[in-house]
């Protein structure tokens, strides 16, 4: 397998290695996340990308250890991070860790924030966790905090309640949470897909802006390839529980390789091209109790042949810090003979 | 540093704060019934606390025994006197005090015993949940009065403290379901990971997180619990089995009289009447309450 190519960064924060978190449920043990390695820099932002059920946000879950029973991080996962295997690490130390080296981002600002309390109650009590600090302290730098992150009059705002501001203030509210211990890394898990898009492009410049200010590092997962294209130097795109490509921004736009990132693309609304309606990729993520045999890809995939049914693709290195877990690595003449995917031929999920 | 990008939507003025509390509070005085309820409740409690203050005589005190036993009422004795002679007016301000304390005290012991039990097989789940839960199946399935009835038979001199105990002890187990229920729908809720992403202990998480939403159906049982005390107290006082005699209550009020309801009607009546407003300001309170919770749920 020739899985080296991995972007040079010089001095990883973050690495990951061969990450399995399988749950074992009713029906059979779900494999969501099932070997993947990568790697965050310090400063760099990295986008993980893929559709729902690819095992995202399952990745960001277990780099917190954040699973829950069923779900288990399995035997021989490793997460290497300031030097230590975040994978055995005792409990209070990884409580230590969460929300003050490592924190994170939620999707849905609304239920992330607890309905009782003040939002400035919820910002200075990451505080106090942390540090032994008295209530008075941890207000003030609450405030300060969430002054950072634009909200207007922070004194008043920190004394309301979540369901008194708007989407994007307390999706603010929750940055402020996230970056009050300037933490090494964090984690944003979809930031802006439960706003509506004028406040997504705020969110995302705060971000990136803050990034710079705290020289911390981003993970930014999300299933929008242009929330990706605006704030991320590399991404990872996940398929059914594995990286099936990975290269810097400019590279993978300009040079798609996976058929699945292909299909991401074309999926993609773009002003200039009228369609009558959005190109789809056909089918749906396969169940993750039950991975197909070879590429996991193939039934949706327009160029498969027997090669991607015999046998699972290795990430092959496609370009310069890119890799693809795709035979059209070494058969690349294939992807002039598109053909509809098995999905389409059998009459299944067809769109 | 360039400033941060402000936020273009909502830019309503800050509003005042509105904690979970203040909307209750507010929520009842908004209605009439239950302003009306606050009202009277709060005479009936301002009595009980006074009562040393506004009872013309000592409750216990028969001062003829022949001469002043079952008078009607009168100026002198507005509620009349009972078979022992002793002021009933007296009597059932005292008796507010005592049936209040009671229900209050043994209803303090049942949301704490009743709000840890569910709390804590709500949170920790899985096999400690199950045993938890099927030995609350199987003391829900004793009925209360009961239970209660076989411990004052076996122990019939407690004192007021173990009755308030015993009140107390058999009331948590409706309670720590709903606690238990709840805790269970919320400690997957978002914020509950969200407090775990940030570094929050389990037990900060149940104390500081879980709980505290549990407030506005906490604040209902225990409003509606009160009521239920006072009535089964009364109830017990008046088999003779609760509130042992000098002391009054309004069930052994009730029951000093009981032999002749018909002829010393005034002895079951002001009791009677009394314990009846409370209950009933209670529950209504209980439902405003109940109306302001569900309604934010």
């Amino acid at each position: 397998m020739s899985t080296s190519g991995t972007p040079d960064v010089t001095s990883p924060l973050l690495s990951v290695r061969n990450l399995r978190t399988w749950f074992y449920t009713e029906g059979g043990v779900a494999k969501a996340v099932d070997g993947v390695s990568f790697e965050v820099g310090a400063g760099e932002t990295v986008g993980i990308v893929g559709e729902s059920g690819c095992g995202k946000s399952v990745t960001a879950l277990s780099i917190l250890r954040l699973i829950q029973p069923p779900g288990r991080i399995e035997p021989g996962s490793r997460i290497e991070f300031e030097g230590k295997d975040l994978v055995t690490l005792p409990d209070d130390e990884m409580r230590h860790i969460r929300g003050n080296r490592i924190s994170m981002i939620f999707q849905e600002p609304m239920s992330a924030l607890n309905p009782v309390f003040t939002v400035g109650d919820q910002v200075a009590e990451v505080v106090r966790i942390h540090e032994g600090i008295s209530r008075k302290k941890a207000w003030d730098r609450a405030v300060e905090t969430l002054a950072l992150t634009g909200i207007p009059a922070p004194e008043e705002r920190a004394k309301q309640y979540p369901h008194q501001l708007s989407g994007g203030m307390r999706q603010r509210v929750l940055i402020a949470m996230a970056l009050i211990m300037k933490p090494a890394l964090v984690i944003a898990d979809e930031p802006t897909t439960a706003l509506d898009v004028t406040i997504q492009a705020q969110i995302l410049d705060l971000l990136v802006h803050l990034q710079k200010e705290f020289g911390t590092s981003i993970l930014m997962i999300t299933h929008d390839l242009g929330v990706i294209a605006e704030t991320t130097s590399r991404v990872i795109v996940m398929y059914a529980g594995e990286i099936v490509e990975q290269a810097s921004v400019t590279e993978l736009f300009a040079h798609p390789h996976h058929p699945y990132t292909e299909g991401l693309m074309h999926s993609m609304p773009r002003i200039g091209h009228d369609l009558e309606r959005l190109n789809v990729i056909p089918g749906t993520v396969p169940s993750p109790t039950n991975w197909p045999h070879g590429c996991r890809f193939r039934e949706r995939c327009p160029y498969s042949w027997d090669l991607p049914e015999r046998e699972h693709p290795p990430l092959y290195d496609v370009g310069p810090g890119h890799v693809s877990r795709c035979h059209l690595a070494i058969e690349p003449e294939r992807r002039n003979h598109p053909h509809p995917p098995l999905v389409v031929q059998a009459g299944v999920g067809a769109a | 540093m360039p400033g941060p990008i402000p936020d273009s939507a909502v830019t309503s003025p800050a509003r005042p704060r509105e904690s979970p509390l203040g909307r209750s509070v507010r929520a009842i005085l908004r209605k009439r019934s239950s302003r009306v309820a606050l009202v009277v409740l709060g005479v009936i409690v301002l009595v009980g606390l006074t009562a040393p203050l506004l009872a013309p005589y000592d409750p216990a005190a028969q001062p003829d025994i022949v001469g002043l036993k079952n008078q009607p009422p009168s100026l002198a004795h507005p509620f009349g006197t009972d078979p022992y002679s002793r002021d009933v007016l007296s009597r059932v301000i005292y008796g507010a005090r005592l049936s209040l304390m009671i229900g209050v005290l043994a209803t303090i012991v049942s949301l704490t015993i009743g709000v840890g039990y569910g709390a804590i097989s709500g949170y920790l789940g899985g096999m400690v949940d199950s045993i938890m839960m099927r030995l609350l199946d199987a003391l829900l399935s004793i009925p209360r009065l009961l239970l209660l009835l076989g411990v004052l038979v076996a122990w019939p001199h407690l004192s007021i403290g173990a009755l308030v105990l015993f009140l107390g002890l058999t009331g948590w187990f409706g309670l720590s379901r709903i606690v238990r229920g709840q805790v269970l729908a919320l400690k997957h809720a978002e914020f509950v990971t969200a407090a775990q992403a940030l570094g929050a202990s389990r037990r900060r998480i149940l104390v500081r997180h879980l709980l505290p939403n549990l407030v506005s159906p906490i604040a209902v049982a225990a409003t509606l619990g009160v009521a239920h005390v006072i009535v089964l107290e009364a109830g017990l006082s008046f088999l003779g089995i609760g509130v042992p005699q000098p002391l009054a209550s309004w069930g052994n009020i009730i029951q000093d009289g009981a032999d002749q309801v018909a002829r010393l009607w005034w002895m079951s009546l002001f009791p009677g009447l009394l314990m009846v407003l409370t209950v009933m300001t209670l529950n209504i309170l209980g439902e405003a309450l109940r109306d302001v919770y569900e309604r934010h749920s």
